[in-house]
């Protein structure tokens, strides 16, 4: 049996009511021989029929266009519906839904006419955040409110990225060179990173859109374009995603944060064309390679949009052996970690020994913790200074290995930036 | 055409067809015979109590509020004594009932409006049957007649609400 399409006619609540009420006032009245109760049976029986019948036949197609504004905490989300000509925009209905990790009024506020629907939301992040709005839901219904279609929607969905503002400008700094040599250095991408450099003998990993094929005819042998890059240099991005004896929850939290601010600086970085990687580790190391461009943009947006928490955590040797077998050693790389526990704290020796010089940003998850806080007063400032201690301990130690930011203000990056542009404390 | 500035989200009673879903109850209620003003008065509480669910209560709840009212309805149609005026109130009650459905305060206003091309089907076959009732004579025949077209109308509504998708037309 075949299932039913879910943009066929539906029923709603309501019809099944209206029916048997219906249908029990014919009974009534053959029952007391009394049409009265038929006359008023009549209505209610015909109702869902002609409310079918006087709707659209098939799943009207509407145009939906949604866009995000809105600066730093501040999340609008503005858009429009359109129905296909012949529609009433007030037959439909919109379900608009709130991603996770914004808060702030769910439902929108809407503008009605007969051609269009406006509507516009405003809501908050609490923290930077990476996240999605999915393309809202879009039902005809009759004005009886009898049936309904879902629609044919054309829209994908539209990405939300909060970070610290701090992050716009780092991209300014000189990051260590994986290549020899200084200024323009061989591309790996075709084309659309760089300006044509000269020709190679070419390579079996070559594509074929890199070989030049009339030099080859003329030369006898497989020869390929070489593109050029201009490049401030190349940075490998590394997401801590093991759990924590912070439990599910707060990890959750602040791997988001880490997230977002991944996203802020592999943005900034890419936009000054460097190279930039990502690496996510949880039970095992998934990269995105190093590569620039708006392609690259996209490629860590979504991976970074798709990562998870893994629940099992593997050894910090794992993702060292891992990293240097995917990227060049000479990467500066940052660490995202919450450095909450002591096998967290494994990841960014391992990684200097493999050859990368590492820094090392490590959300604190404190005011998470302290905003749950069952403690009040005297107690609560005790459990905190106590928290801040344990905290501070585990920044020394770590500072031992790398340099490591405490990141505990999630909505400004100052001090990483700062740090970030001194070349030679980073070295040191 | 101008966005008009009804929003979705303001709740508001739209007095044109809670005023004819009053009367028509109200009246029939007067007509259905309950001793002592029973009827008048379940009428008005249950459309009075149903519209004030759809305006106050959460969504959950609201969406019950038709219940008192096709209750109301169908309580005093049933003893309603026989007569052709009282037959066409019933089926305007009925009526109303659809309109006072239409106007639905979480939908954009004119939900009444745009509900006339339904409306207008169950009100012509409204207006052939109380027309029939008028001007055919009595008698077993038209009586049949009339039994047979009930049968096949019951049969026909069954059919379609049992097979949406007849009507569903299919892309070109």
């Amino acid at each position: 049996m075949s299932e039913p399409d879910s943009r066929s006619l539906r029923w709603r609540p309501l019809t099944p009511l209206v029916l048997s009420v219906g249908a029990a006032l014919v009974f009534a009245a053959v029952l007391t021989r009394n049409p009265t109760p038929l006359f008023l049976a009549l209505p209610l029986l015909l109702a869902p029929v002609a409310a079918a019948l006087a709707g659209p036949r098939r799943a009207p197609s509407v145009r939906i266009d949604l866009s995000v504004e809105g600066a730093a905490a501040e999340v609008k989300l503005q858009g429009s519906v359109v129905p296909e000509p012949g529609v009433d925009a007030r037959d439909l209905v919109l379900e608009v839904d709130r991603p996770p990790g914004l808060v702030g009024d769910p439902a929108p506020t809407f503008d009605y006419s007969k051609g269009e629907i406006r509507f516009h939301a405003v809501w908050t992040a609490p923290e930077p955040i990476i996240t999605e709005v999915d393309v809202p839901r879009v039902l005809w219904r009759d004005a009886v409110g009898l049936v309904e279609r879902e629609t044919t929607a054309s829209a994908s969905p539209i990405v939300v990225t909060r970070y610290p503002p701090e992050l716009l400008r780092i991209g300014a700094v000189r990051l260590e060179r994986t290549t020899l040599l200084p200024g323009e250095t061989p591309s790996r991408r075709i084309g659309e990173s760089g300006e044509f450099h000269g020709i190679r003998p070419a390579r079996p990993e070559d594509p074929p859109r890199q070989i030049n094929w009339r030099a080859s005819a003329r030369a006898g042998r497989a020869l390929a374009n070489e593109y050029d890059l201009d490049k401030t240099g190349d940075l490998l991005l590394i997401l801590d995603a093991r759990p924590t004896p912070l439990g599910r929850e707060v990890d959750a939290r602040l791997f988001a944060i880490a997230r977002a601010a991944a996203a802020g600086l592999s943005d900034s970085f890419l936009r000054v064309k460097s190279r930039v990687g990502l690496g996510v580790f949880g039970e095992f190391l998934d990269v995105v390679p190093l590569s620039t461009g708006r392609t690259q943009r996209i490629r860590i947006e979504t991976a970074l949009r798709h990562a998870r928490l893994a629940s099992v955590a593997a050894p910090a040797e794992r993702c060292a052996v891992a990293a240097r077998h995917r990227f060049p050693p000479g990467l500066t790389t940052v660490i995202f970690s919450s450095l909450s526990d002591d096998s967290s704290e494994d990841l960014s020796p391992y990684l200097r020994r493999r050859g990368f010089p590492v820094v090392v940003l490590s959300p604190s998850p404190l005011p998470i913790i302290a905003a749950s806080s069952p403690l009040s007063g005297a107690e609560e400032e005790l459990a905190a200074r106590i928290a801040r201690l344990v905290r501070r301990d585990r920044i020394a130690r770590a500072w031992e290995d790398s340099p490591t930011i405490d990141w505990d203000d999630y909505w400004s990056l100052g001090r990483f930036v700062e740090f970030v542009r001194r070349p030679r404390l980073r070295r040191a | 055409m101008g966005l008009s500035t009804a929003s979705a989200r303001i709740r508001s009673v739209q007095p044109v067809s809670l005023g004819l879903l009053l009367i028509a109850a109200v009246y029939l209620g007067f007509l259905s015979g309950y001793p002592g003003g029973f009827g008048p008065l379940v009428a008005g509480i249950a459309v009075v109590f149903a519209a004030g669910l759809r305006v106050g209560a959460p969504r959950g709840v609201a969406a019950y509020a038709p219940v008192p009212v096709l209750v109301a309805l169908a309580v005093e149609a049933v003893p309603a004594p026989l007569g052709l005026g009282t037959e066409l109130l019933a089926g305007l009650s009925g009526l109303a009932f659809l309109l006072w459905l239409a106007d639905d305060p979480t939908r954009t206003v004119g939900g009444a409006a745009r509900s006339l091309p339904t409306v207008a089907v169950p009100a012509l076959a409204l207006g052939i049957a109380w027309s029939s009732a008028l001007f055919l004579p009595a008698g077993a025949v038209p009586l049949g007649v009339a039994g047979g077209l009930l049968a096949l109308t019951l049969a026909a509504v069954a059919f379609l609400v049992g097979r949406p998708a007849v009507f569903d037309r299919e892309e070109g």
